[in-house]
């Protein structure tokens, strides 16, 4: 039985569609993370499971029963916004015991349940002030702690870390991953920071243009991206697109002598003379000289920038660029000839027009 | 004055720039200084010269009678009367305005079709020369062929037609309906425009939350209105103290005086009965009054914008 299903949810503003019919079903407990870059139609999505926006098209269930039509507060779906919306007049405690006020649960067990919350998040201290006198991040904790409260069924954050400076947002993101596992609520999570969707997910939806591009597992999405969108998206830096054809067993780059080897796995989808696009991870390079077993490229080095933990490095194999992430001891100078090493199961292949992964399943 | 030529500025510990800005400042509004105090400064001292006489409005200049004007008039049944007409005619109309105001501006929130327009046409009340709308609402009240009689009969709620104006019963309420037809579209625009800013995703949360509708209004919505709404009862009901324009058109005070207000009494103290001396005390004490209102509004406002 899925905890949360969307069957194929379409939402139309005027002449656009905006989500272009949507599948997901999640089982309880799982971290869905919706990632896409900005107006892909996430928040969209977050807003018709909330109720707060009605689709066009298809159903969205919570335990096998369709939501579509019920009231937000008849949904048990507590959500926390970007923007902590918390309401500026009351203190944290009525902020968080609100939802619960509204449901007229008696004053004593609220207290108690705003007080648990508050323990939970380590807010104790600040059940008295307004919202107001808090910082960004004790903000946010009491947005998660007024959708805690509530015990939901299935929890729905709108890129709730998107305002916190970048110390504040890695705190928080673990700080969210322990409440996950402690509380194993179903969760829909939305986002465009790839970081915190690996992180934290269960499973990633990749989405693009009102449409899922991948739905996955964080591992499926990193290591088997089914498009070149994908690919692109998740990584940091991005994964290297190279132009290439397909000759014999091997891939020649387009304006390069250089050549990869064809991997198996794709030996039955790629015929020769076949164009397509070749992905690799700049930190699935690594410097190797002549006798390093497995493939290698040679490319002449223009950028070197030394970000502390890596050394990324800036090449030209012909007339393409490839990007390397090395560990920062390694030394060499702009201008040098290297030879970059990898295996060659780490290489991805595209369909150039359809941007298709040409991996067969 | 001495501000002006500057000695108490160059004498300051830092002499050069802030003087030479000060200076140049005070010059600058020289002009308008000069103009205020020959309209406003000069009028308002000799009004007050002329409380303290028994002036007629033409012919004698009036001896000096020291405080018998205040005396008589504060202990006179006229202006106890027209107090407590204006009183009335504030209250009720400005609290009137507040809700219709607040309704309206919730109702024009709404997403519906033809929304820009009612915003625009509801304004137009308001935009309306106040002389205009006292002559509709006079006609709208007409004895013979007024629309309300017509309508009233019609829904069977009258048997026969009444004088809106003319009754000492009705007038003072008819005149606060008009009154507030014109004045609430002000408040209506001021509520709207605290609404537009009132935080889409806070909403939301609250509609999460499981508010209905009276609780978001109190408990979310509420507090964004406050502030601005604070500012227009302020403005609303210092206008509706002095109110005169729009009961002279309509009723000129009467009928048997049940809708003389306190500057009706000014003006026909000072002008149909020409009593200029009495006229102006009367005038000060109106002054005074709006001007005790609009110092405690100001506390209250300075008091809001702390609590917030
Ligand atoms: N109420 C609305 N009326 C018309 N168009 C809308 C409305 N809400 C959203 N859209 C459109 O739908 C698209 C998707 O919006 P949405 O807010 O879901 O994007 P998003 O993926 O959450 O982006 P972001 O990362 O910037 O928050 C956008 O192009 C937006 O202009
Ligand atoms: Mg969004």
């Amino acid at each position: 039985m899925s905890a949360l299903e969307i069957r194929d949810i379409h939402k139309r503003y005027g002449e656009v569609e905006t989500l272009r019919g949507i599948d997901i079903a999640l089982e309880g407990g799982e971290f869905l993370v919706l990632l896409g870059s900005s107006g892909c139609g996430k928040s969209t999505l977050l807003n018709i499971i909330a109720g707060l926006a009605e689709p066009s098209g298809g159903d969205v269930l919570i335990g096998e029963r369709s939501i579509l039509g019920l009231h937000p507060k008849d949904r048990d779906i507590a959500m926390v916004f970007q923007s902590y919306a918390l309401y500026p007049n009351m203190s944290v405690a009525r902020n968080i015991g609100f939802g619960l006020e509204m449901r007229k649960v008696p004053a004593a067990e609220r207290e108690r349940a705003v007080r648990d919350t508050a323990r939970l998040l380590q807010i104790e201290n600040l059940l008295d002030r307004k919202p107001s006198q808090l910082s960004g991040g004790q903000r946010q904790r009491v947005a998660i702690g007024r959708a805690l409260v509530r015990d939901p069924q299935v929890f729905l954050f709108d890129e709730p870390l998107s305002n916190l400076d970048a110390k504040l947002r890695m705190e928080m993101r673990t700080e969210l991953k322990r409440l996950h596992q402690m509380l194993k609520t179903t969760v829909v999570y939305v986002t465009h920071d790839q970081i915190e969707a690996m992180t934290l997910a269960t499973r990633i939806a990749v989405m693009r243009d009102g449409r899922i591009e991948q739905l996955g597992t964080p591992e499926e999405i990193y290591d088997r991206p089914a498009t070149l969108y994908v690919a692109g998206f998740v990584g940091s830096p991005p994964m290297n697109i190279l132009d290439a054809e397909v000759v014999g067993n091997a891939l020649r780059l387009v304006g390069s002598e250089e050549t990869l080897p064809l991997p198996a796995d794709f030996t039955s989808t790629a015929a020769a003379g076949r164009r397509v696009k070749v992905g690799i991870r700049p930190e699935a390079l690594r410097l190797a000289n002549t006798d390093t077993p497995g493939a290698s490229v040679r490319a002449q080095v223009e950028v070197v920038e030394l970000t502390g933990p890596e050394l990324v490095t800036t090449a030209k194999l012909g007339e393409q660029t490839i990007t390397a992430c090395l560990p920062p001891r390694t030394r060499f100078g702009a201008g040098s000839q290297q030879l970059f090493s990898f295996d060659e199961a780490v290489l991805h292949l595209f369909d150039p027009e359809s941007g298709r992964s040409l991996r067969p399943v | 004055m001495n501000r002006m030529n500057g000695p108490d500025g160059r004498k300051g510990p830092h002499p050069m720039p802030g003087t030479w800005i000060t200076t140049r400042a005070w010059l600058l509004m020289l002009p308008l200084l000069v103009v205020m105090i020959a309209v406003i400064g000069w009028p308002l001292v000799d009004t007050v010269r002329l409380s303290f006489t028994d002036a007629k409005l033409v012919g004698t200049a009036g001896g000096f009678v020291a405080l018998d004007n205040y005396a008589k008039l504060l202990g006179g049944a006229s202006f106890q009367r027209a107090l407590i007409t204006t009183t009335w005619f504030a209250v009720v109309s400005v609290a009137a305005e507040m809700v219709l105001g607040v309704l309206a501006a919730l109702l024009l929130n709404q997403q519906f079709r033809g929304r820009t327009a009612l915003r625009a046409l509801m304004i137009l009340p308001w935009a309306l020369p106040t002389v205009v709308n006292a002559t509709l609402w006079r006609l709208i009240y007409n004895p013979e062929y007024g629309a309300l009689n017509a309508a009233l009969t019609q829904l069977g709620l009258i048997d026969s037609y009444r004088s809106w104006l003319g009754e000492p019963g009705s007038a003072l309420t008819a005149l606060i309906v008009a009154d507030c037809w014109k004045n609430f579209p002000l408040v209506a625009l001021i509520a709207l425009a605290a609404l537009q800013a009132v935080p889409r995703d806070i909403t939301a949360a609250a509609l999460v939350d499981g508010a209905g509708p009276f609780n978001r209004f109190r408990y979310v919505i509420m507090p964004y209105l406050a502030g601005p709404l604070l500012v227009a009862l302020v403005l609303r009901t210092i206008e509706a103290f002095k109110v005169f324009d729009i009961i002279w058109v309509m009723t000129r005070g009467g009928p048997a005086n049940s809708t003389r207000t306190l500057s009706i009494l000014v003006y026909q103290e000072a002008f149909s009965f020409q009593r200029a001396g009495s006229g102006a005390s009367l005038a000060l004490i109106v002054t005074l009054l709006v001007t005790l209102l609009a110092v405690a509004y100001a506390a209250l406002l300075r008091k809001a914008a702390g609590a917030s």
